[in-house]
């Protein structure tokens, strides 16, 4: 029997987020409201801390508690996506918050509790450590969507959000039970070398895996949730959901697919290549007729999504490092364009009208110029970064003879291109409206360098898709 | 073995009747109830499998805690019982024919359950004879050495409940009287004490 | 008949899962008993895990039960949370209500 204590280096950032949330959730307690900027800056601090320590642990694949969590490229990469969107998200909503009264300190507390539930998700490597990752993320979602709890619509997206959360829990659940009934264990090597082809019973079990997979990161038809809960949630809070969690929902999409699975490729590849496009056309379509810009960035996000699972259908290493390169160009476009969201105030008010946007360019030019590059990168427009990202997944997918696949990507990028244009001609063509509050400084500054990474992004591709490769080659 | 057989279609039998009456049952004190006699049963069914802690934490937590919890909001929520569960039967016939569809699929792909072969061999932690440990000891020595991030992902996830359910629903009303021991042993007899010379036959 | 192997305990979650489905589903009028659904369906989990615990002699199959119990549990505690939230400020649990936000 053995009585000691695994090696805890690997989960060291996990640790330390953890260890600070409780620190200052003491604090918090003991100080009251007093302690908020305390827990505000504590909690931005600790995710850049964890950041540091992801790359400054010895380099090439750590595992540890039995096998069960791992720590290779592939999960360094995203956890630094994470914890990067997660910081942006969090300083991006000091402002917001503020403004409407919503200042608690709990709402850092949460942010840390949620992104450590990501970095559990990206690395983990069997079911029970996934789904304890799952679940300590989701909480915390369902919790800062209902966070206004003075609100009906923030209360009701929470509502929403945690009724069809914890529906795909379940399903989730029922597969993964499924899964470990076939193959008798739950880590992912050991899935992986008991699921060959042949059994009904292990492909229910990923039907239904797959399935609460997709809710986590809203793919179509298990998609319902999101606009709602993308509108009713306080900005800051869809800022932070379309962000983070969606990294870490595509990390666990890939590493299922990739380390459990790779022997019955075709069994899920059929699954993935449906919910792609399935994606992919409801996000092109369903955007158009969108008055509120938050359920607009939802069936964005929808459509992106789709573009990503793309990657995964090819199921080769040059797909998996295209996913990659895409969460990492989508997450600086979503905290770019939420930067902007974030800073459409008038007399003190949030506005969510994408109408108002008209005429942008005269009274704010720098912020129209830096948004409309962004919604030109979302739509895929060359040479913008967007385009680069749809570019390295459509190729990995015509590599893998996915044609039909790749034909459908272009075709659903050119209607959605539609929508994004629309507000850049609003906000160039059409009669100003009042301006907006000036821009609050991290707003300023997230958006100022999301902003130039999607414009320059072209002129030195190679560190991040270099990066990616790496990663992506770790999990082959 | 009939025994065990007859226990496990006993309480089979009354796991399932009673989940559904937790979903069709009119009223959500009744669903209530019913949810725990579905728990209760689950719980003998899980002593017949021979996994006994977890029959008695299905009990003390859910029984005790969770269905505890159910019920107070049903209570605390002061909904119009009657007419809550009048649309429910409009749309039982082609839901029972979905359901009935789902299910059978279900059952003919478990009833025919295969394990694959290697899974014997991938066994992780396999059980130890029940004569030298016990059910709860098994799990302890898994839960509590190689997989101990199991045990504090779960303390953490409790903790998100709570601070969950505090953010929510904890609302401090300014009007309520409440102790404060901080104060009241600082308290001297400075503050509260104030000798006042009193006039003989005027009053204060 | 009287062999109770694995396969009965899987039917019986079977039959668990799809009454959790199903009250999901067909329920038009009160939150609760969603909240009560979920649990239906988290408990089929359940006694797949222990059925198949039991039949391949693996401890882990259990582990992985009891944390879904705990982690249930601290679902309920959140769903009823926000569900009291939600009441506090629309005076109605009933599922056709929430409907504020469309599209």
């Amino acid at each position: 029997m053995n009585l000691t204590l695994p090696a805890l280096g690997p989960a060291l950032p996990e640790i330390v987020i953890l260890v600070g949330a409780l620190a200052l959730l003491f604090l918090g307690a003991w100080r009251g409201e007093a302690a908020r900027p305390v827990v505000d800056f504590g909690a931005i601090l600790l995710l850049v801390l964890a950041g540091a320590i992801v790359v400054l642990l010895p380099g090439g694949t750590l595992s540890t508690f039995g096998g069960s969590f791992l720590l290779d490229p592939f999960a360094r990469f995203l956890k630094i996506l994470a914890l990067a969107g997660a910081a942006a998200a969090l300083l991006m909503s000091f402002d917001f918050l503020r403004a409407e009264k919503l200042e608690r300190y709990e709402f850092g507390i949460l942010v840390l509790t949620a992104t450590a539930g990501m970095l559990v998700m990206i690395s983990s490597n069997d079911l029970i450590t996934l789904y304890l990752g799952v679940e300590l993320m989701s909480l915390s979602l369902y919790v800062m969507a209902a966070i206004q709890r003075d609100s009906v619509r923030s209360t009701e997206a929470g509502l929403k959000y945690f009724v069809l959360g914890a529906l795909s829990s379940g399903m989730l659940l029922y597969g993964a039970s499924l899964v470990y009934g076939f193959t008798g264990t739950v880590g992912f090597p050991g899935i992986a070398a008991a699921a060959k082809a042949g059994s009904l019973g292990l492909v229910f079990g990923l039907v239904f895996l797959f399935a609460g997979l997709a809710f986590k990161v809203s793919a179509v038809p298990f998609h319902m949730w999101t606009p709602d809960v993308y509108e009713g949630a306080p900005t800051p809070v869809t800022a932070f959901f379309a962000a983070a969690p969606k990294v870490a929902g595509i990390a666990i999409f890939v590493r299922v697919a990739i380390d459990a699975f790779p022997n019955i490729v075709p069994q899920w590849q059929q699954i993935v290549i449906f919910l792609a496009i399935a994606s992919m056309v409801l996000g092109a379509f369903a955007a158009i007729g969108q008055r509120n810009i938050k359920r607009l960035m939802a069936y964005s996000s929808i459509g992106h999504v789709g573009y990503t699972l793309v990657g995964l259908a090819a199921g080769t290493p040059a797909g998996v490092a295209g996913v990659l390169v895409y969460m990492a160009i989508y997450v600086a476009m979503t905290l770019g364009t939420f930067a902007c969201i974030l800073a459409m105030r008038r007399n003190g008010e949030a506005i969510e009208e994408i109408d108002e946007l008209a005429g942008l360019a005269r009274t704010q030019p720098m912020v129209a110029f830096l948004l409309g590059a962004l919604l030109f990168s979302l739509a895929g427009i060359p040479p913008l970064a967007g385009f680069f990202a749809k570019f390295y997944v459509f190729l990995a997918a015509i590599e893998a003879r996915l044609y039909a696949l790749a034909v459908i990507g272009v075709v659903a990028s050119v209607v959605g291109a539609y929508y994004y244009l629309r507000i850049v001609k609003l906000m160039y063509m059409d009669e100003p409206k009042a301006a907006f509050e000036p821009m609050a400084r991290p707003l300023g500054f997230v958006l100022g360098i999301t902003g130039l990474f999607v414009l320059l992004f072209f002129v030195y591709p190679a560190p991040l898709v270099a990066a990616a490769q790496a990663a992506a080659q770790s999990l082959f | 073995m009939t025994i065990a057989a007859l226990f496990f279609y006993l309480y089979a039998a009354v796991a399932c009747a009673s989940a559904f009456m937790v979903i069709a049952a009119r009223n959500p004190v009744h669903s209530v109830l019913f949810l725990i006699l579905t728990f209760v049963s689950a719980a003998a069914l899980f002593v017949l499998l021979g996994a006994e802690f977890l029959a008695m934490i299905l009990v003390v937590v859910y029984v005790g805690a969770v269905a505890v919890l159910f019920l107070f909001v049903v209570m605390m929520l002061d909904v119009d019982f009657a007419e809550l569960r009048q649309g429910f039967l409009q749309y039982l016939p082609v839901g029972a024919l979905v359901g009935v569809i789902f299910l059978v699929e279900l059952v003919l792909v478990l009833g025919t359950w295969a394990v694959a072969p290697e899974a014997m061999r991938a066994i992780q932690a396999p059980i130890p004879p029940l004569d030298q440990v016990s059910n709860t000891q098994a799990i302890g020595r898994v839960l509590y050495t190689t997989y101990v991030h199991y045990f504090q992902l779960a303390g953490v996830v409790l903790l998100v409940a709570m601070i969950g359910a505090i953010v929510l629903t904890l609302r401090h009303k300014e009007n309520v009287k409440r102790q404060d021991v901080g104060r009241q042993i600082a308290r001297t007899r400075a503050m509260s004490v104030e000798l006042k010379k009193v006039e003989p036959g005027q009053g204060i | 008949m009287f062999v109770i192997g694995l396969q009965h305990y899987l039917v019986v979650g079977a039959i668990l899962f799809t009454l959790g489905a199903l009250g999901i589903f067909l329920n038009r009028k009160n939150v609760i008993i969603i909240l009560m659904s979920i649990e239906l369906i988290l408990l089929s989990v359940n006694v797949n895990l222990v059925a198949f615990s039991a039949y391949l002699n693996d401890i882990v199959g259990q582990v992985f039960a009891l944390l879904v119990l705990t982690v249930a549990a601290a679902e309920a505690a959140i769903g009823l949370a926000i569900l009291v939230a939600y009441f506090r400020n629309r005076g109605s649990i009933a599922v056709e209500d929430i409907n504020l936000m469309k599209g």
